[in-house]
Order: structure tokens, then sequence, then C-alpha cells
């Protein structure tokens, strides 16, 4: 370094001095903008906290256990719905995980080239779709072909399982959770592809050398890897799935009780807040119901950090950080 | 909040030159602890805040000249039911701007109850806990226009209407009569051959006005119904589907067949879904229309309570004339006794004189006018007596308005 060079090169003070003035600016600009998105967070669940305070006075922990909901009588209980919330979601995420993985590996693995990216490229289009149109759809195509094609056979053939019994006619939870399972794919394909997308080849050919056939490569070597994001992409479908609420209230019978088999009417918190908010026949219901929707706040909550924890343990186990 | 110090250096603790630290961020618990701890913060603020008092409002009152009240802007909200008439008398009303929403007659009552509309509609009078929630000086209550609650259903080949009495509607509804083909729906509907197939039971899943007259005849018809469920503007439904307004319920039952549901009549006539005669207490079987919906009302002749008293028992229900409809009901506004008082100085005598303007508009020969093309029923000649006089009753700051009406 020459003491003359007119063109030192620059110390980490001179690019500091440069760029402070900006840097302050932008530093304020994303601090606002965080500070907005954590403003409508706290304001959600403050708005909840306040609307549902009565309803938290005067019914305490019997909201949590009550199994009936019955506006008239003044008594609120939140277990059918979040039955029907859970059963949905878990009966969608049991049909679209498989699913939406399994059309993962293949487009990231098997399919010719010229077929991933616009295959790829539908699938995510699904996921753009609003919900109204899969619950016209489910309403107008699925109810029909579940209550006179699929629900009779399932009766006859399944039915000793207890899960099929009743009068089948194709509004029910097990329509409603199709529906969920048809919006939950995309999701679960879309961010699963693109984590099974990022395994590094060296991966792969590593496996393949020591003579690994398709499926021991996908099973051992690319899964393991990809973890992380597929669980990702299970867990935003499932957030899909609870938070769902006119394509469910559409098609699931809108009954509110505790379902006794897939075949009975339902209710899930999303399709009750709906029905019920504008139409309130006590005004003790209109708390009853905030508090319902902290619930489902709260359940979704729970799932979110649960699959974090997971996700965390995972990756500190096996020291695989693939994001 | 400036620092103020623009001019200053920033303080140089670096590291030895060129050596760049990289600081892996940990992701784990730290942030998600963080904001819960923000969420917990968050509702401790709220709860002390609510207990402080949050919105507490003050009023203040003051007595103005009589102003004629044009330019004025009314808004109303509420009922589906009535939105088609309401919408039709705001667009032919010229004297004032009329807006109405159409968010459900729940939704209605609690706008009127926190004083942010003019005027609430509701298909169901208000309960004794809605009643008691509304503030000073209270609300007058009044029937605007009439429907009826009508049996619709789907069976695929039957083109025969059908017929009901409340004891058969009580019993599907109750989920104890389950097939169509039963002994005694066959037995009032000989000459028509009923498939033997399940019945599927439609509801109302949202509270309705419509569900509060359906529950109140059932109520009447069956002591099983009335001691079980009773009438209300939402029930307790032992069997059945859930659908979404009375929209909901026309499409579900149009969609599925075997089903039945109920509608108000307007509904049942725009979608041209098949509905059934009820049984009348004189024994004969009705299909509703506006002739026999509207003798039905003036043939119960109900008492009016007062203006301000409790409409929850009034019915209209079960009329005692030979040709009239059993399941006819008021639909009802509801308008504060004294807008200055209720709303406070921000509302000018002219807003109410126009408020005032606009309801015995709607109530006149004129308003009613609109109600039969839409399948409405026009107000008897009794009921609109008693609406002129409630609304002549309408105060400002004490003083009366009717004295003010241009012409």
């Amino acid at each position: 370094m020459s003491p003359d060079n007119p063109f030192p090169p620059p110390t980490s003070q001179t690019l500091r001095r440069v760029s402070k003035w900006g840097d302050r600016f932008f530093l304020v600009l994303v601090l606002l903008a965080t500070a907005a998105v954590v403003a409508v967070m706290v304001a959600l669940v403050a708005v909840l906290v306040y609307g549902s305070r009565e309803a938290i006075e005067s019914l305490g922990l019997s909201f949590l256990y009550t199994r009936t909901w019955n506006p008239t009588g003044n008594v609120y209980g939140i277990v059918p719905f979040a039955v029907g919330t859970l059963l949905t979601s878990a009966i969608a995420l049991l049909i679209a995980v498989p699913l939406g993985l399994g059309a993962a590996i293949f487009l990231t693995q098997q399919a010719p080239g010229w077929l991933r990216a616009p295959v790829a490229q539908l699938i995510e289009l699904l996921a753009a779709i609003p919900s109204i149109i899969y619950g016209f759809w489910g309403l107008i195509v699925l109810v029909p072909l579940m209550r006179y094609d699929v629900e009779p056979l399932l009766s006859k053939y399944l039915g000793w399982t207890g899960w099929f019994g009743g009068n089948p006619i194709g509004l029910d939870v097990l329509t409603a959770s199709l529906v969920l399972s048809v919006m939950a794919i995309p999701t679960v394909t879309a961010i699963s592809r693109d984590s099974i997308a990022a395994v590094p080849r060296s991966q792969k050919e590593a496996a393949l050398s020591i003579g690994a056939t398709d499926w021991e490569v996908t099973r051992r070597a690319v899964l393991p890897y990809a973890r992380s994001g597929i669980i990702a992409g299970i867990v935003l479908g499932l957030g899909r799935a609870l938070g769902e609420t006119m394509a469910v209230t559409l098609v699931i019978g809108n009954r509110n009780a505790i379902p006794t088999s897939l075949f009975s009417q339902g209710q899930t918190i999303a399709s009750l807040i709906a029905n019920d908010f504008f139409e309130v026949a006590n005004p003790t219901e209109v708390p009853a119901l905030l508090e319902a929707g902290l619930i489902l706040l709260v359940i979704t909550l729970v799932i979110n950090i649960g699959a974090r924890l997971t996700l965390a343990r995972f990756q500190a186990g096996r020291g695989v950080g693939a994001e | 909040m400036s620092s103020g110090s623009a001019g200053t250096s920033a303080p140089t603790t670096e590291t030895p030159a060129g050596q760049p630290v990289i600081q892996r961020q940990k992701r784990g618990r730290g942030p998600m602890i963080a904001v819960i701890a923000v969420v917990i913060v968050v509702i401790l603020v709220v709860v002390v805040g609510w207990q402080a008092g949050w919105f507490k409002s003050s009023s203040s009152s003051s007595s103005g000249t009589c102003v004629p009240p044009s330019g004025q802007t009314l808004n109303g909200a509420g009922s589906t039911l009535v939105a088609p008439l309401m919408i039709a008398w705001s667009l032919a009303y010229s004297d004032s701007t009329v807006n109405y929403a159409s968010v459900g007659s729940g939704a209605g009552i609690s706008d009127i109850t926190g004083k942010t509309v003019d005027f609430g509609a509701s298909d169901a009078p208000l309960n004794p806990a809605q009643r008691a929630d509304i503030p000073s000086p209270g609300v007058v209550t009044f029937p605007e226009s009439a429907g009826a609650a009508v049996p619709i259903y789907n069976l695929p080949g039957i083109s025969t209407t059908l017929k009901f009495t409340g004891q058969i509607l009580a019993e599907i509804y109750l989920g104890t009569m389950t097939n169509w083909n039963n002994s005694v729906l066959q037995g009032v509907n000989p000459g028509v051959t009923l498939p033997n197939a399940a019945i599927v039971v439609v509801h109302r899943s949202d509270g309705s006005g419509t569900t509060f007259v359906w529950s109140s005849f059932l109520s009447l018809e069956n002591a099983t119904w009335a001691s079980t469920l009773g009438h209300a503007t939402t029930i307790n439904w032992p069997v059945g589907v859930g659908a979404k307004g009375n929209s909901g319920v026309t499409t579900t039952v149009k969609s599925t067949a075997d089903a039945i549901g109920y509608v108000d009549i307007n509904y049942a006539l725009t979608n041209g879904v098949a509905f059934g005669a009820v049984q009348n207490p004189t024994g004969n079987y009705i299909v509703a229309n506006v002739t026999n919906i509207e003798s039905a009302i003036k043939d119960a002749n109900p008492t009016f309570p007062s203006a301000t008293g409790d409409w929850y028992n009034v019915s209209v229900l079960n009329a005692p004339g030979a040709h009239d409809y059993p399941l006819a009901t008021f639909t009802y506004l509801f308008v504060y006794k004294d807008p200055g008082v209720a709303y406070g100085s921000s509302y000018s005598q002219a807003k109410a004189q126009a408020l005032v303007d606009f309801l015995s508009w709607i109530v006149s020969a004129t308003g009613q006018s609109y109600s039969a093309p839409l399948y409405y029923i026009p107000l008897t000649s009794a009921a609109v007596t008693f609406d002129q006089a409630t609304i002549a009753s309408i105060t400002y700051n004490g003083a009366t308005l009717s004295a003010c009406a241009p012409s």
C-alpha cells in the first residue's frame, strides 16, 4: 500500500460514514414496519380479550368443557366446535400430506423436465384460488357425489367401524374434511417441493453411488434433509385448514353438536363465528363468540409453536439445518 | 425523537481490522418467549384499561328552532329479510338520503343499542335481554311490514302441493318423524305417492326472525316443542342441517333431494321453490299468498303494547279466519324515543325531523304500496294507525317534531 495512492482501499470507517444516513433512515423504516405488524397482532389479541371479557367472567372454565351452545339458555361451550375444528383438520391432513408430499417427490425426483415447471405452477395456482370457490365446488360437485356414490359405499363396507354411521346426506364432517384437504394440498406440495429441490445434488449422488434405489435415495437421503421444510409446509396447510371459514360453512351442515360419526353434521369454531356473529339471539352471545375466536387463535398458536419446537429439536439433534 | 448528535462520529468499538464478525443468529426459543411476553403484557393492559372504564360517553342537550329537514342522511341497519323492501324505499324516497345496511336482525339490534344507526330493523321483536340492553331514553317499536314463513321442500317427481299440519312439522323438526312415507304425513296427503326416503331437515344456522316465527308456531302446535325448545331466533336444533340466511336454506333445499326447510315467503316465490300448504286452526290447508297473510294479520287483531313496551309476545300466528294463513309475522323497526337525548347534541333537530318524515312516509299508503310487488304484506289499517301515533310520539329534547313536518 503506497502512501500516495489516490484511491485508497475503503476501510470499514469510510464505509460506515458513507452509508450512515441511509442506514439510519432504512432502520427507522423497517422498525416502523415491524412495529406496525406487531401492533396489528397485539390489537387483534387485545380486541378478542376485551370483547370476550364478559364471557370469560361469567362462564369461567365451564366454557372449555361445556358440550352445548344454546344462546337462549345462556349456555355456551366450545367443545363441539373445538372437536369439529380439530377433527376436520386432522382428516384433511391425513389426506393432504401423503398426496401433497407424493406430488412434491414426483415433481422433484421422477418427473421429466418438461413436466416439472407447468405442473408445479398449476399446483401453486390452486393455492391462490379463493376459498369460497372451493366451497361452491364442494357444495355443487362434492356434496351430491358424496351423498349418492361415496358415502353409501363407505357405510356399506366400513359401517362396522362406527366412523361411518347414520344417514349420509353429503353435508357433513367428511365432506368438509375433503374440501379442506383439497385446499391444503397445494400448500403442502409447494413448500415441500421447494425444500426437496433445495437438497444438494451431492446428497443424492452419494446415496446413488453406494447403490441405493430411487426409493432408498428419497427415503434416506432426500426426505431427512428436507424435513424442516416439509414440516413447515404441513403446518401451513394445517393453518389453512384450522381457520378456513366459508368453504366449511357451506358443506359441514352447521350443527352445534359433537359429531357422532363422519356422516354427522358439525361445526368448526370459524364456521360458528361466521354463522352466528351477525345474528346473535342474545347479547351475551357476542362475548362468547369472541372467546371462541380467542380459543381458535390459541389453538393455532399452540400448534405453530409446537411445530417450531419440534423443528428446533430436529435441527439440534441431527445437526442438519436445511432451510 | 431526534438524537441531536448528528455530527459526532459513532463510537468505534471495532474488532481488529478486517476481521468480519458474523454473528450467527441463534434460532430458538428466545424470540418466541418475547412474543408471548408481549401478548401477556397486552392482555394485562387491556384488562386494566377495561376496568378503568374505556369509552365513557357524555351527552349534553340543546334546544333548537325548527329547521326544514333537507339534505339529511339517515342510516339504518338490520334484517336481511326486509332488505329488498328497504332498498326500494330508500331509492324512492327523495327528501333525505337513506342508507340501509342489510347486516341481519341481530346486528341491527346491536347497532341501535350502540347508537351507530338512526333506525334498526329486525324480524323478531326485542327479547327481554335485548330490551334491557337499550340505553335511556329507550326505543319505540313498531311494525313496518309483514311476511310469513312457508315450508319449502324438494321431492323429485312430486308436483302436487304437499299439505302439512303444525304437528307434522314439529315432529319432523324434532326428529321423531324421519321418513317421507310416514303414515301420518301420507294420511294428510291422499293421492300423492310419497317416497320411501329419509327426510333431510334444513334449518337456519344463523339467528333469524324466520326461525323465531317458525319456532313460535311449532311451540303453539306441539307441547314437547314448547317445553324443550321454545321459541327464539336461534334454536338448539335436535336434528338437521344448518344453512346461512334465507337464501342459504333455499339453495340447500333446492340442491338436496328429499329436503325440507322454511323460508320467508318472498324467498320461496322469487326462487321458484315448491312450498307446502299448512293447516290453520279451522282445519283448512292454506297455501300462503299476499291476500291470506294480510287477512290473517287483520283477523289475528293483535293488541299492540305501548310503543316503548314489551313486544316479545305479540303474535299474529294461527289467526281465526277460515282462509287465514297460520304462519304470518310482522317485521319491526326500532327508533330512539328521543333522538336528541339519545345521541346527544351532535344530532340536529333537522335530522330528527328527517327521520320522522321518512318513517311517516314508509307507513303511509304510498310507502306501503311498494310491499306487494316484492311479496311483502302491506300493513293493516289498525297497524298503520298505531304506527302513525308512535311516530308522532318521537320527540327532540322533549319537543314534539310532527308540527315541523313539511306539508
